[in-house]
């Protein structure tokens, strides 16, 4: 009897194995891959503290990137960086964790932490430096900015619009909104009752392969606390739009932000503008390594305003080139002339290995 | 030279001269027919997809994954030769107008995003491409004309099949 069972088990064995290898669709859930980027830098600037200039090398971000099929039609993605501080620490924090399930290209609801669908950049190119062309980010989108709310936390709705050759896309979504430290986002809670809610649209038309071009609006009521026990309340909203034409040959990316803010105590309001143009061409020379680039960027933000805190007026522009070494792995040399407010123009160098691991 | 029954006759008369020419002529034109018909591009699907004509700029989306189901609902599943085969170079140069290095990263872009969590799957002949899309439901996949074996569904480019005048890949 014992042989029998035996043999059952192996034939049972066998044949398990024999139809995961007859079939090549055979998925087992979760299927977690992990990637990384990172960078390493070397700049010289103007800008000082005290009396000196600075420069030297600096730690990138270490960035990695989590995908995983958890079940059919349901993929959890996941980001965590580590960034060098001048605390001579490292900040571990998790830059996005969605989870999405997938019905069809029309319909898509995932929840989490995003990066906030409110401009391109924000939600093209995240914290891997060697995606984009630059070293620098513009500073209407910067990593613990104020101009825009950068991350977002809450539920996301997206999918392609029956729109013919002009490929309409959707996002909706609703979430926390701005933190108190308006830099953040509400990843404990929102600070008010009133919840964040934006929509975006965007097309990438047949007719100009390689066009697309798009715009949003964002809402939400910012709650401050500028005093310990002091409250204050705004309205916000951020209207932005872009254009860009991403064949490389070239390379165009337009955007423009909008911010108002309105007190509810006070009546008062203010309105702040941001907008960046960057252009590069990938040349043919050297098995088309070669890209150079430069931008010319400007945030103006309403005198008089009290919700941004340390976002002052900026201005300036950077050229640069970018080196694709091998596959995954460039090196960018980027000069920056820009000012803060009408303080005196700044220059700087910047240097930067970015990568894929 | 002498053969047992007499002189050997020469393989061809003067008449036959001009079937030589004729047979090696007729020789030569079937193997021109077969290195065209070797060069065509064919875009095949499993038998399941319920789609018989792509458009042009559709396929690029199908390819590039900014369409990821056929409108039935079923996941759509890319597979693609590796680097060097005529059937790659020519879905990067022609469908996508990208080199092997913007492909790449265009792929480590569409991951990170979150806008799929794989690129396509990566085989290293015709033969390996056509059996998983015969297999595979939703599969789609572009390879030599004459590799494509009975049963399998050849997609229609903008209305034409490869041998047409018009067809995209010729």
């Amino acid at each position: 009897m014992r042989r029998w069972v035996l043999l059952l088990v192996v034939t049972l064995v066998i044949a398990s194995a024999a139809q995961a290898a007859d079939d090549p669709d055979q998925k087992s859930y979760p299927s977690l891959k992990i990637g990384g980027f990172s960078d390493f830098n070397f700049f010289a600037s103007e800008e000082d503290e005290g009396d000196r200039g600075r420069s030297g090398f600096k730690e990138g971000q270490f960035v990695l990137h989590f995908v995983s099929e958890v079940a059919d039609r349901i993929d959890f993605f996941g980001e965590v960086s580590m960034t060098a501080r001048e605390e001579d620490d490292f900040k571990v924090e998790l830059e996005r964790g969605i989870i999405k399930y997938t019905h069809n290209d029309r319909f898509k609801v995932s929840f989490g932490r995003f990066h906030t669908p409110i401009n391109w950049w924000n939600t093209a190119f995240h914290h891997g430096q060697y995606l984009q062309t630059s070293v620098a980010r513009p500073a209407m989108t910067r990593f613990g900015g104020e101009f825009i709310p950068v991350h977002f936390v809450g539920a996301q709705a997206e999918g392609l619009i029956p729109s013919g050759s002009h490929n309409l896309k959707y996002i909706v979504g609703l979430g926390n909104g701005r933190d108190e430290v308006i830099s953040q986002g509400g990843d404990a809670g929102d600070v008010n009752s009133n919840r964040a809610w934006l929509v975006n649209l965007s097309s990438k038309p047949d007719y100009a392969y390689g066009l697309q071009y798009g715009g949003a609006y964002y809402s939400d009521k910012i709650t401050l606390e500028p005093a310990p026990g002091v409250f204050e309340e705004y309205d916000e909203a951020i209207v932005s739009c872009y254009v860009l034409w991403n064949r490389e040959t070239p390379e165009v990316i337009v955007e423009y932000a909008r911010v108002e803010h309105e007190g509810e105590d006070t009546g008062e309001s203010f309105t702040s503008d941001a907008y960046y143009v960057q252009l590069a061409y990938r040349l043919p020379q050297l098995n088309s390594k070669l890209k150079p680039y430069a931008r010319y960027e400007k945030i103006d933000v309403d005198e008089g305003q009290t919700v941004f805190g340390a976002l002052m007026d900026r201005q300036g522009y950077l050229g640069g080139l970018r080196i694709d070494v091998v596959n995954l792995f460039a090196v960018k040399v980027e000069y920056r002339h820009q000012r803060t407010e009408d303080d005196p123009y700044v220059d700087a160098v910047w240097a930067q290995a970015a990568f894929v691991f | 030279m002498w053969t047992p029954s007499g002189p050997r006759q020469p393989l061809f008369s003067e008449r036959g001269s001009w079937v030589r020419r004729l047979v090696i002529a007729g020789f030569v034109l079937v193997a021109l027919c077969g290195v065209a018909e070797a060069g065509a591009i064919a875009v095949v699907a499993h038998p399941g997809v319920e789609v018989d004509d792509l458009s042009f700029a559709e396929l690029r989306k199908i390819m590039l994954a900014d369409r990821q189901f056929w409108s039935t609902g079923q996941r759509i599943t890319l597979i693609v030769r590796a680097p060097v085969a005529i059937e790659r170079t020519t879905l990067l140069e022609r469908v996508f107008k990208m080199s092997e290095a913007q492909y790449r990263q265009y792929w480590v872009a569409k991951v990170f995003r979150g806008e799929a969590t794989d690129g396509p799957r990566v085989v290293v002949s015709n033969e390996e491409a056509v059996d998983l899309v015969s297999v595979l439901e939703g599969a789609i996949t572009i390879v030599d004309a004459v590799d494509v074996p009975e049963g399998l569904k050849v997609l229609r480019i903008d209305g034409h099949l490869p041998g047409d005048p018009e067809y995209a890949f010729n």
